[in-house]
């Protein structure tokens, strides 16, 4: 499989997952990135899930929740990294991906 | 009377603990140098005639754990009621650090609120209302600086601290009274306490720099993130290390020390010329020459120290684990492998008591068992003397360790994963970025004097305690008559250690002396080199200047009876083994799991004979164009290792396979 189709395939999971979670009639899939295909610069964080509570709570407690602005400095094909309040992290690309901007 | 520092990581606790107490425990710039608690006496221009207790805590950013050593810190915050607490605050970053601030107010004791890092912000423009601050937390707030040692504000904010201890904490903000197991409730209560602090940020604190905006930092991190040139560029700052150490700086003052020491073992031999024999060999040689031969080799390590102090200080450890982390997580490990690895140069046990900020049980269980692959600083020793006796002082023996060690780290973990049939499971990794700071030599210095001073206190007390009693041994046969000459196999250390020996023949040095220093190794790497010292009476190894012009190296060399190839399988076996008893109780405490930790040790075991073997067979094979002597029983020695480790793996699998099919039929049911 070509990585143009892979990509493709992973949006179509990741659109057909959300229709089945959010009842957000507004909502517009088009919309939503993960940290890991948008451009450097900053964004409010709509949705995180990793799939892993413990995760989530520990990125709640360094200001990484939904509601709060989370800005890309730089990026790379495996990590990026970022500023969540006043500090600035590494994140790989399993926890960029689960960030939904 | 006590007082606990507690924090976020990185916020400069230990570092305060170190001015407020004068210890000098582990510091450096990133999150979770800290990893279990400390407490020591306040000095007295602190605390005055009282007895305080300062008692320092890892970091965390809550009161609930996410890594074993924030579980720590929670735990004693909430159970062990210290009598006031001091609350590090990272000034640059109150935004985050207020989280925990907050909660900890709720505790009940006494607080005080550093604002440490201030200077940082002094620099950035960064202003904190320190007054409106301490009016909205409704507990005292000081700036301070612990890396500057006048006007950094301790002496006032401890002082404050001293004499709240016995009042009562009024919190400022107080949790709702929830179920905590209602994750929703929990979560809406988070969001309002970060409200909260927001709106107390927003009011405190003007900023001249904003964190979202990219700064010189930023391009650095790019460049040592890089995933090519940031590789490279880590290669090179080790090799650098490991070069000047051990192949120029550290030999060089060396050379200059082991003078001195030969000068004292004559002297000491000189006084000693009336007295009987035995007591002058076991004094002069036994004694002096072992632990001699130990401490000449000091300088190596203490260069060593004072480069990784500078390394740890300026903040490049943070980016190194960030760079390296797709690479480790290829063999199931995670980047913050990379920083025990590192502080593992140094030793084991600490290196090994890092692993702790490693999430993942299995990723931190399988970084404990390979982090002591690296040689550590007790393995120096054992490194420069045989790259001093057999290589003519060869710079590559020594960077040849270090590498090979981490090829073995990575084929470990890879190892590791096939055995334990290691199923994918999401594995995050994030790290915080400190910033920069220019590594202070004073301060590198100090952790140098530090560790030298640990390391001849360690040859003053169990090196020498093993050279005597190997010195006895073999000067005595079980009837403790002395050992007359030619006969040297009678004596009680030969006949301990031959056994041994014959395990060795096929790795080219079954010879009791060879074994003896190997054991004795375990109790400390450096007494391979003081046995070695003793069994042959050899002093003065590295003196490599003298050794080329005399051709003392091939002395050495003759004297043990090995060629270059045996002596380097000989080297990468001690490097590859257990390391000491010491590191191998770190090890049991982190691991917390006995079949982890034998299966730990049988693979280092396994690993340091299986490469002293190779290099044996195959280096004479090369060299001499035939196996070396006792290829076939190493060979089955090693089938056997390889068939128990495939039973071991099997067993591991089919008990996956059993929790699997357990959860298949849960399923079913269900349905």
């Amino acid at each position: 499989m070509n990585s143009a189709a892979a990509v493709n395939r992973m949006s179509f999971e990741r659109f057909g997952k959300m229709e089945t979670r959010t009842t957000d009639t507004s909502f517009d899939p088009a919309d939503e990135r993960t940290l890991l295909q948008v451009e450097p610069g900053t964004y409010i964080i709509k949705r995180i899930d990793t799939e892993d509570e413990d995760m989530n709570a520990f990125l709640f407690r360094l200001g990484c929740y939904s509601g709060e602005p989370i800005t890309v400095i730089s990026k790379k094909k495996k990590a990026c990294i970022v500023v969540i309040k006043d500090g600035r992290y590494s994140l790989d690309a399993l926890l960029a991906s689960a960030i939904v901007v | 009377m006590r007082i606990a520092f507690a924090g976020n990581p990185n916020s400069g606790k230990t570092t305060m603990y170190n001015a407020l107490t004068g210890r000098s425990e582990k510091v450096g710039n990133w999150g979770g140098v800290t990893v279990g608690s400390k407490e020591y006496q306040l000095k007295k221009e602190f605390a005055g005639d009282r007895e305080v207790i300062a008692v320092d805590l890892p970091g965390a950013y809550s009161m609930s754990p996410f890594t074993p050593e924030e579980g720590i810190t929670s735990e004693y915050v909430r159970t062990a009621s210290p009598d006031a607490i001091v609350n590090i605050v990272d000034a640059t970053n109150l935004s985050r650090s207020l989280f925990f601030t907050t909660q900890l107010l709720e505790l009940g004791i006494p607080m005080v609120v550093a604002l440490n890092k201030s200077d940082v912000n002094a620099k950035e423009g960064t202003e904190i209302d320190v007054g409106k601050l301490s009016a909205k937390l409704n507990c005292p707030v000081f700036k301070t600086v612990s890396t500057e040692e006048k006007n950094n504000g301790l002496s006032e904010m401890i002082a404050k601290a001293i004499s709240l201890c016995g009042t009562e904490q009024k919190a400022p903000y107080l949790q709702a009274d929830i179920d905590l197991h209602d994750k929703a409730a929990v979560d809406a209560e988070d969001r309002k306490r970060y409200q909260f602090v927001n709106g107390i940020v927003a009011e405190v604190e003007t900023r001249k720099v904003l964190s979202q905006e990219t700064n010189k930092e930023d391009k650095i991190d790019a460049v040592l993130t890089n995933p090519i040139a940031g590789i490279l560029i880590f290669a090179g700052v080790m090799w650098f290390v490991f070069w000047v150490s051990q192949a120029w700086l550290g030999p060089l003052v060396a050379d200059w020390l082991v003078g001195y020491i030969e000068a004292f073992q004559e002297f000491v031999a000189g006084q000693l010329e009336n007295s009987p024999p035995i007591l002058s060999a076991l004094l002069a040689d036994g004694i002096v020459g072992g632990v001699g031969a130990v401490v000449g080799f000091l300088p190596l390590v203490m260069v060593m120290y004072f480069l990784i102090a500078l390394l740890e200080d300026c903040g490049y450890m943070a980016r190194v684990s960030a760079v390296m982390d797709p690479i480790f997580k290829r063999v199931g490990l995670s980047g913050k492998s990379v920083i025990p690895v590192v502080i593992g140069t140094g030793c084991g046990i600490p290196a090994i008591m890092a692993c702790r900020t490693i999430r993942d049980e299995r990723e931190r269980r399988a970084t404990t068992m390979l982090t002591t692959f690296i040689p550590c600083g007790a393995k120096i020793p054992v490194i420069a003397l045989f790259a001093g006796a057999f290589f003519n002082g060869a710079g590559w023996v020594s960077l040849t360790a270090y590498f090979f060690g981490l090829v073995l780290i990575f084929l470990g973990a890879l190892l590791i994963k096939v055995v334990t049939g290691y199923k994918y499971r999401k594995s995050f990794f994030i790290m915080e970025l400190p910033k920069y700071k220019v590594p202070s030599l004073k301060f590198a210095f100090r952790q140098m004097m530090e560790r030298a001073k640990a390391y001849i206190v360690k040859a003053a007390t169990i090196i020498l305690i093993c050279n005597t009693v190997v010195q006895v041994m073999q000067t005595f046969d079980w009837h403790f008559q002395v050992v007359e000459e030619g006969a040297e196999n009678t004596s009680i250390l030969a006949s301990i250690a031959s056994p041994f020996a014959i395990l060795l023949i096929p790795l080219g040095f079954g010879v009791w002396q060879l074994a003896a220093a190997a054991i004795t190794g375990f109790i400390a790497k450096e007494n391979v080199v003081g046995t070695l010292a003793v069994v042959y009476g050899l002093t003065a190894f590295i003196d490599v200047e003298e050794l080329e012009m005399t051709g003392g190296a091939n002395t050495v060399a003759m004297t043990m009876g090995l060629t270059s190839v045996t002596a380097l399988a000989y080297l990468f076996f001690n490097l590859y083994t257990p390391p000491c008893f010491a590191a191998i109780g770190a090890m049991n405490s982190e691991m917390q799991h006995k079949g982890w930790l034998w299966s730990a040790i049988g693979l280092q075991l396994c690993t340091g004979y299986t490469v002293a073997f190779l290099i044996y067979q195959f280096g004479t094979l090369f060299t001499e164009g035939h196996f070396g002597t006792a290829f076939v029983p190493g060979l089955i020695a090693i089938a056997v290792m390889v068939v128990v480790i495939i039973l071991i793996s099997r067993k591991i699998r089919a008990s996956f396979d059993a929790k699997y099919q357990l959860h298949k039929n849960a399923q079913t049911n269900v349905a």
